[in-house]
Order: C-alpha cells, then structure tokens, then sequence
C-alpha cells in the first residue's frame, strides 16, 4: 500500500481506539460499555494489522499479521464474551459515577493534552506515523486508569483495566514495530487469566452482596 | 598452605554452620545437646582462632563467588582476634549452659528454648558476631553485623509467647538496631564511596586525603551506630529491655560479646581506618562513655529486675570502655603515645574482663530465673542454701563487677584510673580539664557499682526467702553449672593473673599504635606509662592469708549458737527483711533530681473517721528519664503521624486507586511542565 493510504488507516485506527475509550466514559449501559470495548479491541488488531501490511508480508509483517489476527480473537471475541456472561444476572447500569459523564469527558481532554505533551520528547525521537500516534494509546492508557478510579461497578473496573492493558498493547506495537510473539503471548495470557479470575470475583460479590458496587468492600480494611 | 588463624576460624564458622543445621533437624530430645555441643566446639575454635591471631598470626582471605558484586573479604588481625576469641569464650560458656537450660524444669511447663527456631539461630548469631571482626571490607562487614542483629532479634523474641513485653522488647530491639545499621551503612558507604573502594585496607590508604568534613560525618555517623550496640546513653533503650527478655544465655552472649562489637566498630573505625582524628571527636567518645558510666550504674543501683540491674551494668561498663577509648584518642592526638596506649590497652583489657563477669552473671541470673521464675529481687532471697553452686558463681561475678580488689573488673578499672591520672600533664588544656572529671565520674561509677552488686547479691542470694518461689528453688541441672564454672574460672584466672593477656592485648593496640607496648611483668604488672605497679596475685594471696588468720584466730573463741537480737518483736521474718528496694531508697533520694522516681501514695482512710487509716497503697517506679524525655515524644510524633496517616486508607478501593492515578498523573505533569 502507498504511504498515504497507510497513515490514513493507521489514524483511521488510532481514532477508531480512542473514540472506543472515550465512549466507555459516556455510556452508561455495561452492556454498551462490553460493546465499545469488544471495539476497541477490534481497533486495536486493526492496527497491528495495519502495522504489519505496511512491514510487508515476507517474514516480519506476516508476523504481525498473525498477532493481530490473534488480538482481534481475544480482544474483540473471548474477552467481551466473558465480560457479558459476568452481566448475566446483574447490575445493567453504571448509576451514579464518582465523576458525572460530562466532567469525564472532560477530564479524558485534559488526559488527552496531558499525554500528548509528555509524549513530546519520544516522538521527537523518530516522528514516524507510528510513533506520532502513541499520544494516543497513551491517552487510552490514562483514561483506562480513571474509569478505573472513577466507576463504580466491578464490570466497568474490569473494563478499565483492560483499556490500560490495550492502551499499553498499542503503545508496544507503535513504538516498536512489533512485539515479539511470545512477549504478546505472555501479556494476552496474563490478561486473559485476570479476566477469569475477575469474573469468578465478581460473581462472588454479588453473591455475597447482592451488587457488584466496590464501595460495599470498604467495611473489609484492617 | 593456611595459618593456624584461617583453619581454626573456617574450623569454628563450619562447626557453627553444623550446629545450626543440628539444631533444626534434629528431634527435640537430643536437640539442645545436640546443637549446643556443636556451638561450644565452635565457640573454642574461635578461642583457639582469636589467640592465634593476637599473638601475630594474621590471616586475610578473598572470596569473590560468595557473594554477589563485592565478594567476601575476611582478615584476621590481632584486634579482631582479640574479639573473636572473646566470643568464643562466651559462646562456649553459653552454650554449654543452654543445654541444660533449655530443657524444661521438671514442673512441666517448657518455654519452647528447645524449639527449632532458638536452637538453630542461636550458633549463626554466634558464627555472625564472628564474622564481624573479621571483616575486611565495607560490604562484609555490613552483611555480618545484619545477619547478627536479625538473628540476635530472632532470640530476643524466642519467648513471646510467655510474656507480652517481649514483644514490645523485641520491638525496640529491632527499631534500634537497625537506625543504627543506618548510620553504619551511611557512614561506612561514604567513607567508601570518598575512597573509592570499599576494602579495609583501601580505606586506610585513602583516610589521609580526605577533608576533614567528611572524616568528620563519617566518624559522627558510625560512632552513633555502634554506641547504640554499645548501649551507650542515650542510644541505649534497647538494651535494658531486651537483655532482660531473652533467654539468659542468649542475654550472656549479647551482653557480653555482641556489645563489645560496638566498641570494636569504635576502634576499627576511629583509630584504625580513619588513622585518629581532631580533638573533639574524642571528647564526644570520653563524654559519652562518662556519661553512660554514670547514668547506667545509677540505674543499675536502684533496678529491682535483677536481669535489668545487669543489662544496664552493661551500660556502665560499655561506658568504661569508651571513657578508655576516648582518653586514648585524646591522648594520641596529643602526640602522648605511650599514655595513649595504657588508655587502650585499659580499655580492651575492661572489655575481655566485662565479657567475662558479665557472662558469669546473666547465666547465674538465668539458673535463678530457671529455678525460680522470677527475676525480681524484692521476692528473692535465701538462695544460698538451695543454690550453693549458683550463689557461688553469682559471688565471683558481683566481686568482679563491683571492681574491688580480688575481682577481674578490678585490674582494668585500675589500670584506666591510671592511664587517665597518668595522662593529666599531657595534651595541654583540655586534657587538663576533662581527664580529672573522667576521674572523678569513674570513680564515682566504681562506688556505685559496689552499691549496686551488694544489693544484688545480699537481696537476692542472702538473708531469707521472701517468696515460696524463692523458697522452692533447687539446684540447676550440671550443664548449667558446667557453663557457669567456665566462666568463673576465666574470671579468676583474669583476676590473678592478667599479665597473660598482656602479650595479645599488646598485638591489638599496636594494630593502631605501632611499637607500643604498655603492660609488662607476670606477676606484678608494670606500666609502661606510667612509673606504677599492680599485682593481684600478692594481692589475693595476702588477702586470703589474712582472712585465713582471722579465721585461726577466731577459732580461738569459744562460740555459741544464740537467736539474732528482735528487739523483743518476737521471730524475725522475711517480711522484715532489707529488699532490693529499701536498700536503694538511701541512693534514690541522693540522686532524686536525676532519677525522678514516680511515687503513687494512696491513703484511704476508713468511713468513720478520717484518722483512721483502712489501707495505705505505695507505689514506687524508676523508669528510665532519658527515655521519657527524649525518646517518649518521638514515639508519640510517630505514633500520631500513624494514626493520622489511617484516614488515608478508609477501605475504599477507589481512593487506593486515586492515589495511583494521582500520583502517576502528577508525575507526567511534573515530567511535561519541568522539562
């Protein structure tokens, strides 16, 4: 593919990525919320893909491509599977946020800002397309943290640590040009395993408290 | 081909490896014999490794593989030898004694000495204070001097399950060891990195060049932590309470060898690496080691525990030694070399001498505490009759405690009067003004020592039982007995003839001052310094000789056996027995303004009348001053920052994670605006 096609798919991804994270923060549905993420992860494997096609298909670009057809298996099917089936049952609403949704969006700009100027001085290193764009798993990266800090259900804490995880994905991919195989395999492993054990955890809780509201925990410090 | 030094060293720190491993597989019944056999063979290796070295077999070895970055690095100078062979000797004592001591008393009711942890910790805290003198490079040293204090804290704790304020000991123990490890580590690590290296000998090479800033920081530094394993006032707070709260043999080998180890930090450090400096860090080390003398026998003479009697004893003797280390220095920055070697010869001299009565002490203490259960000795008493051996042990002990004349301690604590009284035309004005106040503060502690040891031994081993503990108590098993003969033993052979230690303490001040050689004579010795003499043989011998004729002489006269005079009360009983308390009191009100006793008077009077009295309630404390004013505020500061810092963490998991969040966020901020 020429180079002009090639930045437009790789910003068509990236922007793909971010809406994805910056829309977790305004829905407030959890089965919306699985949705964006099942597309985010689509976004993400895009982009590996699109990384790979732009390698070349002999030898290392085949190689990403194959990774990407795996992230997009795990990120975009197995995962929001196992977060759905988690819903069944539950809480189908995020009520009541820490931080109302406008002041999320809000604050994912300021996020946004935030990552772009730290960013400054790896871009500068080699202003490439694909390192221009780490601002933006960067930014996914910090808003995975807040939705993290800020929402209430064990669901949509789940969701959040997931972005962080495809937000520093993406930052490996773009800055690196690919990540070896077995490196992916070991995060795609760890992160699979969290999810399940997230999952039985979540279950429990609402076992145990009828709701998957972290702050019930509090009464559990020393 | 290896020195006799190398072998008899790898000899003791295998034996002591092998006794660890002894003490954690074998099966509880054989477990203590077991272990402590072993210990003992260490604990003589290392005698026989100390000796070797002092009398100037040196040994240095390098063992890159052992550790990683730096390597090991061992040498065995006379100086070190000196320590190595005072811990063997108390680790041979201490261990023979807890064979049988760690057995339960035949009531039944074990306290657990023989349980795998204490049994195994106790020969690598032997093989630690081991190591420590005989490291030779800034790493080693640091890595021996923390596997001992973690596995003496291990020891410290071995009974918390019998007693709350063990914990609250070991607490202490641990806080306070290891600000001091800080301080070592601070000082050491920038006297390597201005050196730029880290083995011994580097330092003294470098020691020369350096400004005195940092020789200055550096000796401020390492001073501060090795006083606070010295028990030096007021680093002290550790100690009165954790020697009383271990095991007593494990309070033997703290006491009597793992504190010296502050006082050889002192000496490597000061006089050796750092090759002697300005004035006035030996007046911080003279001050210190007076002031400690003073407070800590104070203390001492007016302590009821009798195992915290004994552990502040410690602080004074401590303090003795570095009243001889600082007059040393002094005196050798005024160029009186001679003088200056007396005072350090004096001062090593007080720490073999102190390692030995001190040893002797805590394990008799630990036989009465075995036998009885108790450790107070307002509820002691009477145990001559019942314990003959241990009464006996606990005399020699208190004699050489006291410094008079027949006693160990005796011959150093002369030996330092004379280097200080000696040293007084030298070294100009403040010589001229510090020596006499060091004088007149170790004379004063000498008194109150005698004071103190009276007390111990009248109340506690005299006059009638007060409790039917006290009254109970039998014979402690022959191990016990075996550990504390060995230890009475070197104590009577230092009292008599200390010349043979001349030769070895010889070699190990001149590791620090070439050429000089103070103590000369068998018999009597001569000093070098100065134009005077001692001799205790002729002293004992004529003392037992007139005591022998008194004896003649009374058998003379015709004896009757008569009832003590009662005033007519009818039977004196315990009850009206001098205690520890009551023979304090006197001391107490002397030294009032010092001690600051709390005293709790409660009248009440009966509903009728108020001039009859229904009960009368007295209580009287002595608790620790230094401790009250300078460390009771610090503790309540951290406490309150404690418990302010719990709203911190309210249980929710949103603010946990907030703080993640804030923090990362503000640290890009900080990396985006500052850059």
């Amino acid at each position: 593919m020429s180079d002009v096609t090639y930045v437009r798919l790789l910003d068509l991804a990236c922007g793909a990525f971010l809406l994805a994270a910056v829309l977790v923060l305004w829905r407030r549905d959890l089965a919306a919320i699985v949705r964006l993420f099942a597309i985010q992860g689509a976004a993400l494997a895009a982009l590996v893909a699109v990384l790979g096609v732009h390698e070349g298909l002999d030898g290392h670009g085949a190689e990403l491509l194959a990774l990407g057809a795996g992230l997009a298996v795990l990120r975009a099917v197995v995962l929001p599977r196992l977060l759905r089936r988690a819903i069944v049952g539950g809480d189908v609403r995020e009520t009541e946020p820490l931080v109302n949704v406008a002041a999320s969006l809000v604050v994912a700009a300021g996020l946004a800002l935030l990552s772009y100027a730290v960013t400054r001085p790896v871009v500068a290193l080699e202003p490439s397309p694909a390192v221009r764009a780490v601002p933006v798993a960067l930014t996914v990266v910090l808003i995975g943290f807040f939705v993290l800090v800020t929402r209430r259900r064990a669901l949509s804490q789940v969701v959040g640590f997931l972005l962080v995880d495809n937000g520093i994905t993406a930052v490996a991919f773009l800055t690196t040009s690919g990540v070896p195989l077995i490196v992916e395999l070991g995060v795609s492993l760890d992160v699979l395993l969290a999810v399940l054990v997230l999952q039985v955890l979540t279950a429990r809780m609402r076992a145990a408290f009828g709701g998957t509201d972290l702050d019930d925990l509090r009464e559990l410090r020393d | 081909m290896t020195s006799v030094t190398g072998a008899a060293l790898s000899a003791s720190l295998g034996a002591s490896l092998l006794a660890a491993v002894a003490g954690a597989a074998l099966p509880r019944r054989v477990r203590p014999a077991g272990a402590g056999l072993c210990t003992a063979v260490a604990g003589a290796a290392a005698v026989v490794a100390g000796v070797a070295a002092m009398t100037g077999r040196s040994w240095s070895a390098w063992l890159p593989e052992l550790l990683p970055l730096a390597g090991v690095r061992l040498a065995v100078d006379p100086l070190g030898g000196l320590f190595i062979a005072v811990t063997g000797a108390v680790a041979v004592c201490a261990a023979v004694y807890g064979v049988g001591y760690a057995r339960p008393p035949r009531d039944g009711h074990g306290h657990g000495l023989d349980g795998r942890t204490v049994q195994a910790v106790l020969p690598l805290f032997v093989a630690a204070m081991l190591l420590v003198p005989a490291a030779a490079s800034v790493s080693t040293f640091l890595v021996a001097w923390e596997l001992m204090a973690l596995a003496s804290l291990l020891l410290v704790v071995a009974e918390h399950r019998h007693r709350a304020s063990v914990g609250t000991a070991g607490l202490w123990y641990a806080v306070m060891t290891h600000l001091g490890l800080v301080a070592i580590l601070a000082g050491l690590a920038g006297l390597a990195a201005a050196a730029h290296g880290e083995s011994f000998d580097r330092l003294r090479a470098a020691a020369e060049g350096l400004s005195p800033a940092v020789r200055g920081a550096v000796f401020v530094a390492t001073f501060a932590g090795f006083a606070s394993k010295a028990g030096i006032i007021p680093l002290h707070v550790w100690l009165p309470r954790a020697h009383p709260e271990a095991p007593s043999h494990v309070s033997a080998l703290m006491s009597a060898a793992m504190v010296n180890l502050g006082g050889y930090g002192i000496v490597r450090v000061g006089f050796d690496l750092l090759g002697g400096g300005p004035v006035w860090w030996w007046l911080l080390v003279l001050a210190a080691g007076a002031v400690s003398a003073l407070y800590g026998i104070l203390q001492a003479a007016v302590a009821t525990d009798l195992k915290r009697l004994l552990a502040y004893s410690t602080c004074e003797n401590m303090g003795l030694v570095l009243v001889g280390l600082g007059a040393g220095g002094l005196l050798l920055t005024a160029g009186a070399r001679p003088p200056a070697a007396l005072a350090l010869t004096a001062a090593l001299l007080h720490v073999v001498n102190h390692a030995a009565f001190k040893t002797l002490l805590f394990l008799a203490a630990g036989s009465v505490l075995r036998a009885t259960g108790l450790r107070d000795l307002d509820a002691l008493g009477g145990l001559r009759t019942r314990m003959p051996l241990t009464t006996a042990a606990f005399a020699v002990g208190a004699l050489a405690a006291s410094a008079l004349p027949l006693g160990n301690g005796f011959v150093s604590e002369w030996l330092l009067l004379q280097s200080l009284i000696g040293s007084l035309g030298e070294g100009g004005t403040i010589s001229a003004v510090t020596m006499p106040v060091a004088v007149a503060a170790l004379a004063l502690s000498a008194g109150l020592a005698v004071a103190t040891f009276v007390k111990a031994f009248g109340t506690g081993f005299l006059a009638r039982p007060r409790t039917p503990q006290a009254q109970a108590a039998a014979e402690s098993p022959a191990t016990m007995g075996v550990g504390m003969g060995v230890a009475a033993a070197c104590c009577l052979a230092l009292a008599l003839v200390p010349a043979f230690t001349a030769p070895g303490l010889a070699g190990a001040v001149q590791v620090v001052l070439p050429g000089q050689d103070a103590l000369t004579g068998q018999v009597t010795l001569r000093l070098a310094a100065a134009s005077s003499t001692v001799s205790p043989l002729l002293i004992a011998v004529s003392v037992v000789g007139a005591v022998a004729l008194l004896r003649i002489a009374m058998i003379r006269r015709a004896r009757r056996r008569a009832r003590l005079w009662d005033c007519g009360m009818g039977p004196l009983n315990a009850r009206m027995e001098y205690t520890a308390t009551s023979f304090a009191e006197p001391l107490q009100r002397v030294f009032d303004d010092v001690l600051a006793p709390e005293t709790d008077l409660n009248v009440t009077p009966l509903a009728e009348s108020a001039y009859l009295v229904e009960s009368v309630t007295y209580r009287a404390r002595v608790g620790d001053r230094i401790e009250r004013r300078l460390y009771r505020p610090v503790v309540a500061a951290a406490a309150a920052v404690g418990e302010a810092a719990r709203r911190l963490a309210n249980g929710s998991v949103h603010r946990y994670l907030a703080y993640g969040f804030g923090t990362f966020t503000g640290v890009l901020i900080l990396l985006a605006v500052t850059r």
